[in-house]
């Protein structure tokens, strides 16, 4: 009986307590996030979205701060990021801004949030110039001067054994960056680029720059784009073309193009700062969740976008009692030791990183890795 | 030589699908008598059709073709009932600004609907490659230039052989003497509106067959280039429109031969412009005044 009274007295307290932590309820920050909900990015935008979800909920449920996600649609137009940023940036209860997805859209933005002060985190900028816009631009992605120069000299010249290069690249701020960095480092190693064709973003026949480059007789093709890649696959394979191996800078491990391309995408060839698979337990694990929400696997892109959310927790945990939109870039720039699921990240003077690249292929029907973090040794 | 000759094949295949959307439009312009701005979304809505089609009952492309077909004319009729029907004798910028709403609506219940990624089309018709190196067509452009050359014959007997053509023509050329020669106007109009939308409908399937991806908002760049071929035709005669089409076609395709494809669109257009500084009333011949 004193037993049973000890054990009524204990759980009493117990809810009494529970109640007074219920008492001191974390606060509440609202962060503002801009991505491609809709449009040719819209695959990327979707996952943005589940990722971030499902980073805030898993921070909201441990219960020390508490964050509020606020999506908006920029369409992958610059023109509605910056819209967007103005928005965010005039609502004085939004803390931080996570995204854009494309560098065209975050360097957009970039200036309304320098004259802001208001932290704009891209989980995918991969434009060198971009976080140097604004001490309040941060990219999590790695820089297209660090991918770009590691496709020439390891996918291409290394893994492939290419000698003659036709390139194909979406005209904006991010394929311009990507192409540039390329061809200067394919110089150096001798690649020879015997076709170079552009062609802007929403572009839907490449008959003719196909017919363009397989003028030439390249070896291999590199396409530098995200959302149309799965399309001049497809139109490559239509033209008959065939003698050729087709690589992609940019879209990453992307579902899509397994999907839209089916047996045309068969060998191609790819870099990504991340990849998951069965030896990835905490990835795999993730990634699984994540396919469960969303009905597709998810790239490398959405792992970054969940990332982008802990880290601004983690800098509003930082800054203490008094938090700011300035205390949050102050704490961001000067995060130490933080590991996400995409690995280590600590920003650099221009508030972006390097990242390490792994080459992967499709093969009957799958992403497959190819080589391991030291490739580039 | 030989690339020229195959950037000018890419370039009529191309050219082709402009052609059939350019007659779908300007037979709408001809007998609504009011220019539109929702055809970039019935060419989407036909290109839907179609891929659901070819889900339901396999590869197809006859039954392809006659889906995309209803289904664009089924929509032609609603855009006819909302835009046009209650404004014949409003000021024309009223069922102006209508059609450019119903554009708008239309598109984004085709995202809501549909969803917003890219949806695949693959081996409807299979890759297949008749020619030599680089000169050569491809089977699917063979499919496609010949649809759009069948459709346009049966729409040339349909208006010249059938007493409902003569009927839409009469409505075209002046909807008041057709009206007094015993001519119900509204529904010739009705008609003509979803004929001129359902080969819009059949250009957006061969769209989506040709690019092997079709997406809800494939529609904005489909229109503005249906439009252009149509005014480079003059905008109501059609068979100027389709030559209007095939011209844009080639013009795009050899100024990104001897450019980049980042220009295509200024060839188009400065094509457009040129042709209409020399020749205002474009490829049409004109022939006595219109009222």
């Amino acid at each position: 009986m004193k037993r049973k009274l000890m054990g009524m007295a204990l759980l009493i307290a117990m809810i009494a307590f529970a109640g007074v932590s219920a008492f001191a309820a974390p606060k509440t920050y609202r962060i503002g996030v801009m991505a491609p909900i809709t449009g040719t990015n819209a695959e990327y935008g979707k996952g943005f979205q589940i990722a971030m979800k499902m980073a805030a909920d898993e921070i909201n449920a441990k219960g020390d701060i508490k964050l509020e996600l606020i999506f908006k649609d920029s369409k992958g137009d610059p023109k509605e990021s910056a819209d967007i940023a103005r928005q965010y940036a005039d609502d004085p209860s939004i803390m931080a801004i996570l995204g854009d997805f494309t560098s065209s859209c975050c360097m957009a933005a970039a200036p309304i949030v320098d004259e802001a002060g208001l932290v704009l985190l891209s989980p995918t900028a991969s434009n060198p110039n971009y976080a140097g816009m604004s001490k309040y631009a941060f990219s999590i992605m790695g820089r297209q001067d660090g991918e770009a120069p590691f496709f020439a000299t390891y996918l291409l010249k290394k893994y492939a054994g290419a000698k003659n290069v036709g390139l194909i690249w979406v005209n904006s701020d991010w394929g311009k960056s990507a192409h540039d960095n390329f061809v200067a480092q394919a110089k150096k190693e001798g690649l020879n680029i015997v076709a170079d064709v552009n062609y802007l973003a929403d572009e839907k026949d490449f008959s003719s720059a196909i017919a363009k480059l397989r003028r030439e007789k390249p070896d291999h093709i590199v396409i530098m784009d995200q959302g149309l890649v799965p399309t001049i696959i497809n139109q490559i394979a239509q033209a008959g073309w065939t003698d050729v191996r087709i690589t992609t800078l940019g879209p990453g491990t992307s579902e899509q193009i397994l999907n839209l391309s089916k047996k045309n995408a068969e060998g191609l060839l790819l870099t990504t700062p991340f990849f998951i698979d069965d030896n990835n337990r905490t990835a795999k694990a993730w990634a699984d969740r994540f396919a469960q929400i969303a009905g597709f696997f998810p790239t490398v892109h959405p792992a970054c976008a969940y990332d982008t959310v802990y880290l601004i927790a983690a800098a509003i945990r930082n800054s203490g009692d008094k938090v700011t939109r300035e205390s949050i870039r102050e704490n961001l720039q000067n995060l130490k030791g933080f590991v996400g699921l995409t690995g280590p990240i600590q920003f650099n003077p221009a508030g972006d990183i390097f990242r390490k690249y792994l080459i992967v292929a499709v093969e009957n029907g799958k992403f497959v890795r190819k080589t391991d973090y030291d490739y580039a040794k | 030589m030989d690339y020229y000759l195959s950037q000018a094949i890419n370039g009529i295949c191309q050219g082709s699908i402009y052609a059939l959307m350019a007659i779908g439009y300007s037979v709408v312009v001809g007998v609504v008598g009011l220019v539109t701005f929702t055809h970039g979304e019935v060419i989407m809505l036909g290109a839907f059709a179609s891929f659901y089609t070819f889900q339901l009952v396999g590869n197809n492309l006859i039954i392809g073709v006659i889906a995309s077909f209803l289904a664009s004319a089924f929509i032609g009729v609603f855009v006819f009932k909302i835009c046009y029907e209650r404004f014949f004798n409003a000021p024309r910028h009223i069922s102006l600004i209508c059609t450019i709403g119903t554009s708008m609506l239309l598109r984004n219940l085709a995202q809501i609907i549909f969803g917003p990624n890219n949806k695949p089309l693959l081996e409807v018709v299979p890759n297949r490659f008749f020619g030599q190196g680089v000169v050569g067509l491809t089977l699917v452009q063979i499919i496609v230039i010949a649809t759009v050359i069948s459709l346009s014959f049966l729409l040339f007997l349909f208006f010249n052989r059938t007493r409902w053509g003569i009927m839409l023509r009469a409505v075209s050329q002046d909807k008041t003497a057709a009206a007094m020669m015993g001519i119900n106007v509204r529904l010739t109009s009705l008609l003509g509106n979803s004929i001129g939308c359902g080969l819009g409908g059949v250009a957006g399937m061969l769209l989506a067959i040709y690019y092997q991806t079709l997406v809800a908002t494939m529609g904005g760049s489909a229109g503005m280039k249906a439009f252009s071929s149509a005014v480079l035709g003059g905008l109501t005669n059609i068979p100027s429109a389709a030559a209007g089409g095939l011209c844009l076609g080639i013009v795009e395709n050899l100024g990104i031969t001897i450019s980049s494809a980042s220009f295509r669109d200024i060839f188009a257009f400065i094509f457009l412009l040129l042709v209409l500084i020399v020749k205002p009333e474009g490829f049409a011949k004109k022939t006595g005044v219109r009222p």
